[in-house]
């Protein structure tokens, strides 16, 4: 086990720079976890740390100790990538023991540990198959049981699951996360896809842009974004954000509909960016009017979509919806659960807490 | 539905294959019927088909040192000089094209695609133009009627080819593979030899096959730089029969056999690489 310290890694192809000074701190035995759109620089970050990339600037630390210079294999990490990355002329046993092949452990203690990892993953009856004899989800576990094999102080998964169909990922995203509080193996997880996120994580490192956004646990994130960016990313479906401004200590949409108390002091009309949790709207008597443009129930829930005069706004309840597309509704936020952020910076002013 | 008109074209598809399989082949045939044939029977009006006493004596004559038909070539002596040609300049083929592949195929540098694209172009010259100004340069190093000098000018004219081939193959094989065995503690070398080059194996066959059913079969330059008989190469000796005043088949259709002999080995143990489709189940898919 290990904790992971990074100090302003920069790095650049040519003039271009893709990660703009990543400052992060990993305890030993968290899971974390790198979300942000494609481009957002974190699987870079993830390669970097793993060695397949050098950094630009920047210190990569691994228990205190810096590992910049290192290649890979001196840096005691193991790395489950997105295609698995299986050898296909291998069999499972043989995949999962090459590591310690490689590092001339004796024969009877690379079996002893590939049947440890196997048992845990439940592929010893397939161990003496050839990846392409597997189907996704095993060769997901057998590219697994190649990084648990190694006993090293660090995973890092590069989007592991997008290969996978949707019932599938949903399973191997409860796999990795048991297996993570069974082993407690520091762990640096890439994904693009905020629920596996919200889900897996203990700690979230949203990245944009090669700049990290915001750092939290999925809650802290949600509760609590930091940016505009943030707070449309976590989440689904999205936050709403209606540009509004402050008349007293209400928040007030462009054409004056009063959307609730300003969650923090603001001046005088201030512009601002409301937004609001779809969860956090409930239809009432008075209110925002709105027109029911669009109703998709999902079975546990229902989702709206509302159409005012200035925006389209979603809403999800779990009731069951008595309206009819084109009826006309009032709609109002749950107190509490505004949040503001700056037109221009997007940064938050603050917001919803609980 | 159309079920029919499916089977006609397969069918039509299987007898012109059959024709042109015919036509390329009887001569083949004929030759390798020849040599077990007499030398009076070949002779003889009309001509037989089948031999009518099948008899190894072509074969015999031909490895039997006491062996005087007016030719002076001793055969095991050409072919184990066409062996030592053709497998030592595919060895050097093979490790320098996978080497030189390799470095195409993973490595940045200034060029390296339009030096990988100038490797096809040698190919476009043709053999002929090239005859006397290599035996001028052959000459002059003091390499001509030389096995070892044979062996280096096979070895640089198949390489731009064989470089060509497993680059192109090793490109298809995902960088993940090699970043994965990187991370599982092996260096580039030991990646490349584990991990890389057991599954370009297809493409590492199919280079040196090529190389060496090439080499094996040369005839033009071994024929301008080879002098002294102890020297000389199978093509060759195929060539000599036709110098001679009597022009005795069945030695031809017998030594033509034995040449052609390890080129259908090659084929027949080479071919199953051909399609084993060894990168399946490596990535996603």
């Amino acid at each position: 086990m290990g904790s992971v310290a990074l100090r302003n890694i920069r790095k650049s192809y040519g003039a271009v720079e893709v990660l703009h000074g990543i400052d992060l701190d990993i305890k030993e035995g968290e899971f974390t976890v790198l979300v942000g759109p494609s481009g957002c620089g974190k699987s870079t970050l993830l390669r970097s740390i793993a060695g397949l990339e050098t950094i630009s600037g920047g210190d990569i630390a691994i228990d205190d100790r810096v590992i910049n210079a290192l290649v890979p294999k001196e840096r005691d990490i193991a790395m489950v990538f997105q295609n698995y990355a299986l050898y296909p002329h291998m069999t499972v046993a043989k995949n999962m023991g090459f590591s310690l092949r490689l590092a001339k452990e004796p024969q009877a203690e690379i079996d002893r540990k590939v049947r440890a990892a196997a048992e845990i993953l439940d592929l010893t009856a397939l161990l003496d198959r050839y990846p392409r004899q597997l189907s996704g989800g095993q060769r997901q576990r057998v590219a697994m049981g190649r990084a648990i094999v190694r006993d090293p102080k660090v995973f890092l998964f590069d989007e592991p699951l997008s290969n996978l169909d949707a019932k599938l990922r949903v399973q191997m995203r409860s796999e990795i996360k048991e297996l993570h509080q069974r082993l407690k193996t520091t762990t640096i997880y890439v994904t693009h896809d905020q629920i596996e996120a919200m889900t897996m994580a203990d700690k979230i490192v949203v990245m944009r842009g090669g700049h990290v956004e915001q750092i939290g646990t999925p809650l802290e994130l949600y509760d609590s974004p930091a940016s505009v960016f943030v707070a449309g990313f976590i989440g689904s479906p999205s936050m709403n954000f209606i540009p509004a401004h402050a008349t007293g200590t209400t928040l007030e949409t462009e054409t004056g509909m009063p959307l609730g108390e300003t969650p923090a002091p603001l001046g005088h009309n201030q512009q601002v960016i409301a937004g609001f949790r779809p969860e956090d709207i409930r239809l009432s008597d008075t209110g925002i009017p709105a027109k029911v443009a669009l109703i998709e129930p999902t079975g546990a829930e229902t989702q709206l979509t509302l159409r005012t005069d200035e925006a389209s706004v979603i809403m999800t309840t779990r009731e069951r919806v008595t309206q009819t597309p084109g009826g006309l509704v009032h709609f109002s936020v749950t107190p509490g659960k505004l949040h503001a952020f700056d037109a221009e910076t997007e940064l938050t002013l603050a917001g919803a807490r609980q | 539905m159309n079920e029919q008109p499916r089977t006609l074209y397969w069918v039509f598809l299987g007898f012109v294959g059959l024709v042109i399989s015919l036509y390329v082949l009887f001569p083949v045939f004929w030759l390798f019927l020849a040599s077990f044939k007499t030398q009076a029977e070949l002779a003889q009006l009309p001509i037989s088909f089948w031999p009518e006493s099948p008899t190894l004596d072509a074969y015999k004559a031909l490895f039997s040192p006491t062996h005087q038909k007016g030719q002076l070539l001793d055969w095991p002596q050409l072919i184990g000089n066409s062996f030592f040609i053709a497998i030592s300049s595919t060895v050097i083929v093979l490790v320098f094209g996978t080497l030189a592949g390799y470095a195409f195929a993973r490595l940045n540098f200034p060029g390296r695609d339009l030096i990988l694209g100038g490797l096809l172009i040698s190919r476009m010259f043709q053999g002929a133009a090239l005859l006397l100004p290599t035996y001028r340069l052959m000459s002059m190093i003091g390499l001509q009627d030389s096995l070892i000098g044979l062996v280096l000018l096979y070895s640089a004219f198949g390489l731009p080819f064989a470089t060509w081939i497993i680059a192109s193959s090793l490109r298809e094989i995902p960088k993940e593979l090699e970043e994965s065995a990187m991370i599982d503690g092996a260096s580039r070398l030991q990646s490349m030899v584990m991990v890389v080059l057991p599954l370009a194996t297809p493409a590492l066959i199919t280079a040196s096959m090529w190389h060496f059913v090439g080499a094996w079969s040369e005839f033009a330059f071994a024929s301008i730089l080879l002098e002294s008989n102890d020297n000389k190469t199978v093509t060759i000796g195929l060539a000599s029969f036709v110098e001679l005043f009597t022009l005795e088949f069945q030695y031809v259709g017998a030594a033509a056999t034995i040449v052609a002999l390890p080129i259908m080995l090659v084929f027949f143990f080479g071919q199953r690489y051909f399609t084993r489709g060894l990168l399946a189940g490596a990535v996603k898919g």
